[in-house]
């Protein structure tokens, strides 16, 4: 230590540790504590889950599979990080509540909150471009329709949408990106994001709660070690409660994503389905309404939520109009998650018979060529993929026999 | 430091070069990185024709089901693709092809023969037999696809 100690401030930094905090604080300020705890469990889950994890449409699946199946702990690291994620947006949005209650955005504390809500985007990015991963049939829906949702937006959507796709429609590049956005992006955007979060806590200290008067706001417990302590033990529960939903809940997954499945009803991880619901409200040229305005409005509205609301501190109870507006937004976004959860399925199945593109005789690929245009499109049968009808695969399989090259038992004798 | 001074001078002259040096690094790196990225935006889809089968076998279709498959690039990845129609023959050699895909937000529709109508599974968009809007979000009618028929093979124009 002493060799340490001779070339850094670690007794500088001993004592800023050491700083009390206010008098009146309570649990819920360990809370940015569990978040950055679970954003390093996100991070550490993730980098092993990308051990064996293959970002292309034909492997995907097949790696996601391996990894709960095969893989010695792979279920439970798969688990952790999918549950872990979950815990994540729960942790965050408790904690912005927190915020809200005890005021504690106000000022000095403006550019705290705006980095937190900019780190809300950020939680809320890692689940849109994580549940693409796995490459499964919610993986693909809720892509098609969250990218659709930002075509929606004016003048830059469709470029955005096809900026987020890499083109016209969701594939191998798409997959690339989101992987990319996933693993390397977004976590460079949030460590960043959480440095400066953390910077602004310790530069102007806990706000605690609004009960505190001036001459206690440095008169509570050391941030070091008591404060510290209470916020391990809080990681260790959550932990616990990960580790066990992890063991005994498998984490979700469905067949491999098909984009002509006719009896799959797309649903969103559950933190959009709020959002999911709400889209259903706004009809014909209101469309926009609910992709475009009321979530951009809200963004902005809690980004310089500071600014708007510059009433004395007081707990949320004691402040009438932000105690309405925070009532009115949680509800809304609980009611409509319900009401998104229980949404009924379509009852319809596709009762057409599905009728399977038959592949052309010579004869046919001959006349064809007879004008320009269908000249193109023989072209293109030649890569062309098609499905044996029933009848055709039967008369496959008599050919089939002809080249059964296998020997027989007596064969072999 | 005097203002009006040479060092004064020299310290405004080196701000501005500094900045002016971090801004041609910013952009001689940046354009071309964006670049990278958003270049997929400007490629054009192109339609297609493509073969849904021979006319015959679907001859008095209604809404019927038809999935077919095509190879097509896919960044660097030649992908077979899947896609799904609704076909209704009208007779006289008159075809109706629907693009599954909802006009809101692009889930795939189905066909209710009791209701007469498409459904869309994922925000309640209903659509009429001729694909227009009859209640939900979508702004639009269902997509009608080009068709022809050629040496017996319907075709559609790929969207």
């Amino acid at each position: 230590m002493g060799f340490l100690n001779e070339r850094l401030p670690l007794t500088e930094f001993s004592a800023h540790l050491r700083k009390p905090l206010p008098k009146h604080i309570n649990l819920l300020f360990s809370l940015g504590s569990l978040a950055m705890f679970l954003l390093l469990l996100q991070a550490a889950t993730g980098a092993f889950l990308a051990l064996y994890y293959s970002p292309s449409p034909e492997h995907a699946h097949n790696a996601v599979t391996y990894i709960s199946e095969e893989v010695p702990f792979g279920s439970f690291v798969r688990g952790l990080h999918h549950w872990g994620a979950s815990a994540m947006v729960v942790i965050v949005f408790v904690h912005l509540l927190r915020v809200v209650i005890y005021s504690s955005y106000k000022a000095p504390r403006e550019l705290t909150w705006i980095v937190g809500v900019l780190l809300l985007l950020v939680v809320l990015g890692f689940g849109f471009t994580g549940y693409l991963l796995p490459w499964d049939e919610k993986a693909y829906w809720a892509t098609v329709v969250g990218v659709e949702i930002a075509s929606t937006a004016p003048i830059l959507g469709v470029f955005v949408a096809k900026v987020l796709r890499g083109g016209s429609e969701i594939g191998a590049v798409t997959l690339a990106r989101f992987y990319a956005v996933h693993t390397i992006w977004l976590p460079w955007l949030a460590f960043g994001l959480v440095g400066v979060h953390l910077f602004f806590v310790r530069y102007y200290g806990s706000s605690g709660t609004p009960q505190n008067t001036p001459e206690e706001m440095k008169t509570g417990k050391p941030f070091y070690p008591d404060q510290v302590f209470e916020d391990v033990v809080g990681m260790l529960i959550l932990f616990i409660v990960l580790a066990a939903v992890a063991l005994f809940i498998p984490v979700p997954l469905e067949d491999v994503a098909d984009p002509t499945n006719a009896n799959y009803d797309p649903r969103p991880e559950w933190y959009f389905l709020f959002l999911f619901q709400l889209l259903k409200y706004f009809q014909g040229p209101l469309e926009i309404v609910g992709t475009f305005v009321i979530p951009t409005v809200g963004i902005v509205l809690l980004l310089f939520l500071p600014f708007l609301d510059k009433s004395e501190r007081a707990v949320l109870w004691k402040r009438p109009v932000a105690l309405t507006v925070t009532t009115v937004c949680v509800a809304g976004i609980v009611g409509l998650t319900l009401l998104g959860a229980s949404s009924p399925k379509l009852e319809t199945a596709d009762a057409t018979i599905v009728q399977e593109v038959p592949q052309p005789t010579e004869d046919i690929q001959k006349t064809a060529t007879l004008d320009t245009e269908t000249a193109e499109v023989e072209k293109e049968e030649e890569v062309f993929d098609f499905q044996l009808t029933e009848e055709e695969i039967e008369g496959t399989e008599e050919e089939e026999e002809v080249f059964d090259f296998q020997l027989t038992e007596e064969e072999l004798q | 430091m005097e203002k009006g001074s040479r060092r004064s001078f020299l310290v405004f002259s080196i701000n501005w070069a500094t900045a002016l040096i971090g801004g041609v690094l910013s952009l001689a790196a940046g354009i071309p990185l964006i670049g990278f990225a958003i270049s997929p935006a400007f490629k054009k889809g192109e339609s297609k024709w493509v073969d849904l089968g021979l006319a015959d076998r679907l001859k008095n279709s209604r809404f019927k089901k038809v999935d077919y498959t095509f190879t097509a690039k896919d960044g660097w990845v030649k992908a077979t693709k899947k896609r799904s129609v609704y076909v209704t023959d009208a007779g006289n050699g008159q075809w109706s092809v629907f693009s599954r895909t909802c006009s809101h937000l692009g889930c795939l529709v189905r066909w209710d023969d009791q209701k007469e109508s498409f459904l869309c599974p994922c925000h309640g968009a209903v659509f009429d037999q001729n694909g227009i809007v009859v209640a939900g979000p979508p702004p639009r009618p269902l997509q009608k696809l080009q068709t022809k028929v050629e040496a017996g093979i319907l075709y559609v124009k790929d969207f």
